[in-house]
């Protein structure tokens, strides 16, 4: 190849030159390789270099025992025995290997299961037992821990990847993949005469064979070929992207990603149990406090959450931290989060390597420990709705440590990144500039001060705000989920029901007199209906409430006993079935006329209904309801929404808040609204069914005890807001009894 | 890179009350893959001991045994090795080589392992090798009353046997080694 020797293309960027073949860049990023425009001739010669260390270590760890025996002098023999106790015997290291091995393949039997059929077959695991092996005898004081496995499988599958892109680009431009021994490229169809272009024109696919030029290809492609050509600097030791040595670097890449290569963040730290010298706490234990210390900036109340209930960080952050989150995602999205985390760099960021005591949280000591610290937190964060609703420290501990698979990679990492600068930040009380900053900051240089304290405040506003939201929203939700599945007009009524909540939590404190009366209801009702409607249903229904407006708003004005008047034909529905004349009983078409017991229940029935409307009121059938709200039975006709009824249970609620100051002001014009609504359930279900009559007396029965049940289920919840009045209490009393009897009906 | 034990003649609780304490703290288990016992341990106990220090145990009987079910002679075969295993008290004149060497071929084995004398031997001669393991307890035998205790590990690796010699000297562990080498048709 011509280029071979020569600078790889200008145009590529420095950091990610190699985005496609992750085990040159990861091996750049982890220090192996040198990075930053260094040629091809530079990496050939480190990769030959770092593989002829590994060859090294391996002949001095691995030979045979025996041979070495041998040799072995007479001085030996007290110490060199079998049973000899001394760890540094030959023995005592041959049966500490032993041990080793029986530690490592029982790992690695349980590698990945999932790949198995790359990572459980034979040769693979024999490589990752020699590779686990030699790292842990050459660093004794860490011995074999369980996770060192996880660490190393990903690096050897992207070096894996990496061949594989190798095989399909020399598939796919065999041309280009000559033994150019001589430095020529020759080929063997092609003599050196000129007859050449004529004979094999049309043999070609479009190319000259003799007039192959590496300017014609794709950069990448140019420097995969140069990556794989046998010729250059170091001959076959130095092929960056070579099969025969994937054991030699994959030893590299773990090596520098548990030494940490110099920087802040060693891989090996985190198995360590020995106590860190500046505060008596094993390294991973300060990691985890460090998490947590970070999650109190960002988040404090879920911080608090979690203490409260005792869970400590490093029940999950061990394993988090151990594998570098290998356990959490698959292993596609892990290959992606683990780009992110190599490109930072590892460098100190305070502190000189003598003296560590300026540093709380040595993982926070380097871009790359702030940014897998700053993912956690992110992960926390996404399950932050959960976490929060879950009153124990197991389930709490379930799930996070049951990460869900399906999550959005990109999003969790966006977060990381903006909690990175809070990270940084947490080990510094001085403001001081802080050098890459993070590959989102590219090229600028990262000042402090000023740019992050209202980064640090913006975060962590943001998460102020937030919260209060998310976790009343998720109450509400919790309480809702049977209505929101079976809803239609869902949105409208999840808004309208979050208003109606806020606002009855506060009324039930102003309440002052007893909640249970006709008129509270009546007035109850029309307010809520009136609110619900017209923050609901816009447009829709004003040419509709303009029809009825005048026959309405005397009602409005009326108590209980003169509301039926409005509405010719509301009144007839009101006086054949109801004795009182509530409004709240038209909407009840699923009780018959009955005697008192049952008004407040019909009521309330009604008042259930009345979250039906809302779905169907986007069809005015105002002809229908004039026809046939005279009849009777169409008021008993099984609503469309009996499913509702729960849902009415949320508006019944609201009909408690809506007592007093606002029951007279809003009567006059909503009440317009709740008529039409009216009109068009009740036509609804006119149209629907033809049976009448029977359908409604069974319906009814299971309706008043749907009824009693979601009433029951009403007070409950009422019962659990605090500071009740006494006034209250009696109320709730009061419906209790309501309620038993409606279920006796 | 089997670890073999042979051991035996302890005669505990008769004639000694355990093994030597330097002995007992070499003896972990988990090191040795086969204990090969000479016999007349004498009781149930020292047995239960040496299963825990490897469960395969083999005991031929000796004369002074309490259990009277172990076998008065035993052939094992580890590796490429056929070991043979006999108390010694039936071969008579004890400890006489060329009688020893007539049980071998009678049992046809390589490696013959007998006690009784309370002496270590390890000889070769051309039919095989005759190790005695002594007494690993020093416990007097009816020869003599001056008796070291030792025990002896081999160490089989293919065609290689190596034998290793624990002696208790002077309260010392001494240690000597012995390599044998078997052809591959014919015996040792």
């Amino acid at each position: 190849m011509p280029s071979s020797s020569g600078e790889l293309s200008a145009d590529l960027e420095n950091n990610r030159r190699f985005s496609d073949l992750r085990g040159v860049q990861w091996r750049i990023d982890l220090g192996i390789l040198p990075s930053s425009s260094s040629t091809v001739d530079d990496l050939r010669r480190v990769t030959a270099n770092s593989r002829r260390s590994y060859a090294a270590l391996r002949r001095k760890l691995l030979t045979n025992r025996l041979i070495s025996k041998d040799e072995s002098n007479f001085r030996g023999l007290v110490m060199d025995n079998p049973l000899s106790q001394n760890p540094d015997s030959m023995w005592g290291r041959f049966f500490h290997k032993a041990e080793l091995e029986k530690m490592v393949d029982q790992d690695l039997s349980r590698l990945y299961p999932e790949h198995g059929s790359y990572f459980q077959t034979t040769g693979c695991q024999g490589v990752l037992r020699r590779i686990l092996l030699l790292w842990c005898i050459r660093y004794p004081n860490y011995g074999y821990r369980q996770g060192m496995h996880e660490l190393l499988a990903p690096l050897l599958y992207v070096l894996q990847a990496d061949l594989e892109r190798l095989s399909e680009v020399r598939k796919q431009y065999q041309d280009y993949f000559t033994d150019n021994f001589d430095g020529l490229s020759f080929n063997d169809d092609t003599d050196l005469s000129y007859k050449s272009d004529l004979g094999k024109g049309e043999d070609n696919t479009g190319i000259q064979k003799d007039e192959i030029n590496d300017n014609y290809l794709d950069p990448k492609i140019q420097t995969i070929i140069s990556f794989s050509d046998a010729y250059g600097a170091e001959g076959e030791l130095g092929i960056v992207l070579s099969e025969k040595f994937m054991e030699h670097d994959a030893y590299s890449m773990f090596d520098a990603l548990m030494n940490g290569d110099r920087g802040a963040v060693a891989m090996a730290n985190f198995f360590s149990h020995s106590p860190s010298t500046q505060n008596g706490l094993p390294p991973v234990i300060e990691a985890s406090s460090a998490l947590y210390h970070l999650l109190s900036i960002v988040d404090l109340s879920l911080y608090t959450h979690l203490v409260e209930l005792g869970v400590e960080p490093q029940y999950f952050a061990l394993r988090w931290f151990r594998v570098l989150f290998g356990r959490e995602f698959a292993l596609e999205d892990l290959l992606v989060v683990w780009d992110e985390i190599f490109a930072l760099d590892n460098n100190k960021l305070r502190g000189s390597s003598e003296n560590e005591s300026e540093v709380t949280f040595w993982i926070l000591n380097s871009s790359r420990g702030a940014f897998i610290s700053s993912l956690a937190v992110s992960m926390i964060l996404y399950l932050r709705s959960s976490l929060l609703a879950t009153e124990n420290a197991t389930s709490c501990l379930q799930r996070l440590l049951n990460f869900p698979a399906d999550v959005n990679l990109g999003k969790l990492i966006e977060k990381a990144k903006s909690i990175m600068n809070l990270a940084t930040d947490a080990i510094n009380s001085i403001p001081e500039p802080i050098h890459s900053g993070g590959p989102y900051e590219a090229g600028k240089p990262k000042v402090h001060g000023h740019g992050h304290s209202r980064s640090l405040s913006s975060d962590v506003a943001a998460a102020a705000s937030l919260v209060p939201e998310s976790y009343w929203e998720e109450k509400w939700r919790v309480l809702n989920t049977e209505e929101d599945r079976k809803q239609v007009g869902l949105s409208k009524q999840v808004q309208n029901r979050i208003k109606g909540w806020s606002e009855k939590v506060k009324m039930l404190t102003k309440v002052s007199r007893s909640p249970v009366t006709r008129n509270l209801v009546d007035d109850i009702a029309r307010s809520e209906k009136n609110e619900k409607l017209v923050s609901g249903n816009g447009g829709g229904e004003e040419e509709n409430s303009s029809i009825f407006s005048d026959p309405v708003s005397p009602r409005g004005l009326a108590s209980s006993n003169n509301m039926t008047n409005n509405n010719d034909h509301e009144n007839e529905t009101d006086r054949s079935s109801v004795a009182s004349n509530s409004p709240v009983n038209e909407n009840n078409p699923c009780l018959g006329p009955s005697p008192s017991p049952s008004i407040t229940s019909e009521r309330y029935c009604s008042t259930e209904d009345i979250g039906s409307p809302l779905p169907v009121s986007d069809v005015p059938e105002e002809d229908l309801f004039l026809k046939e709200v005279k009849n009777e039975d169409i008021i008993r006709k099984p609503m469309l929404n009996l499913r509702d009824r729960r849902s009415g249970k949320f508006q019944w609620l609201w009909m408690f808040s809506k007592t007093g100051p606002e029951g007279s002001s809003d009567k006059s014009e909503p009440t317009t609204s709740y008529v039409t609504d009216f009109n068009q359930k009740n036509a609804v279900p006119s149209s629907t069914t033809a049976d009448e009559t029977e359908k409604p007396e069974v319906v009814d029965n299971n309706n008043l005890k749907n009824l009693a049940q979601s009433m029951l289920e009403n007070i409950e919840v009422i019962e659990s807001v605090e500071n009740l009045s006494k006034d209250t209490l009696e109320a709730l009393k009061e419906l209790r009894k309501i309620s038993n009897l409606l279920s006796e009906m | 890179m089997v670890l073999v034990l042979a051991i035996g003649d302890l005669h505990i609780p008769h004639r000694a009350a355990d093994l030597p304490a330097k002995f007992k703290s070499m003896l972990v288990p988990g090191k040795i893959q086969h204990i090969i016992c000479t016999g007349n341990l004498c009781i149930k106990e020292v047995h239960d001991y040496l299963k825990s220090l490897c469960p395969s145990l083999h005991i031929t009987r000796g004369e002074y045994d309490e259990d009277s079910r172990y076998p008065e002679t035993k052939t094992i075969t580890i590796g490429q090795f056929k070991l043979g295993l006999c108390h010694g008290h039936q071969v008579v004149p004890w400890g006489d080589l060329d009688s020893l060497a007539m049980l071998q071929r009678q049992l046809d084995v390589d490696i013959l392992v007998s006690g009784h004398t309370h002496q270590f031997k390890a000889y070769k001669h051309e039919a095989g090798v005759v190790i005695n393991p002594g007494s690993a307890t020093g416990a007097y035998s009816s020869i003599t009353y001056d008796v070291n205790p030792s025990f002896v590990l081999m160490d089989i690796d293919g065609l290689r046997v190596v034998v290793y010699v624990y002696e208790l000297i002077d309260g010392e562990v001494k240690v000597d080694k012995i390599d044998f080498k078997k052809t591959s048709t014919a015996t040792l």
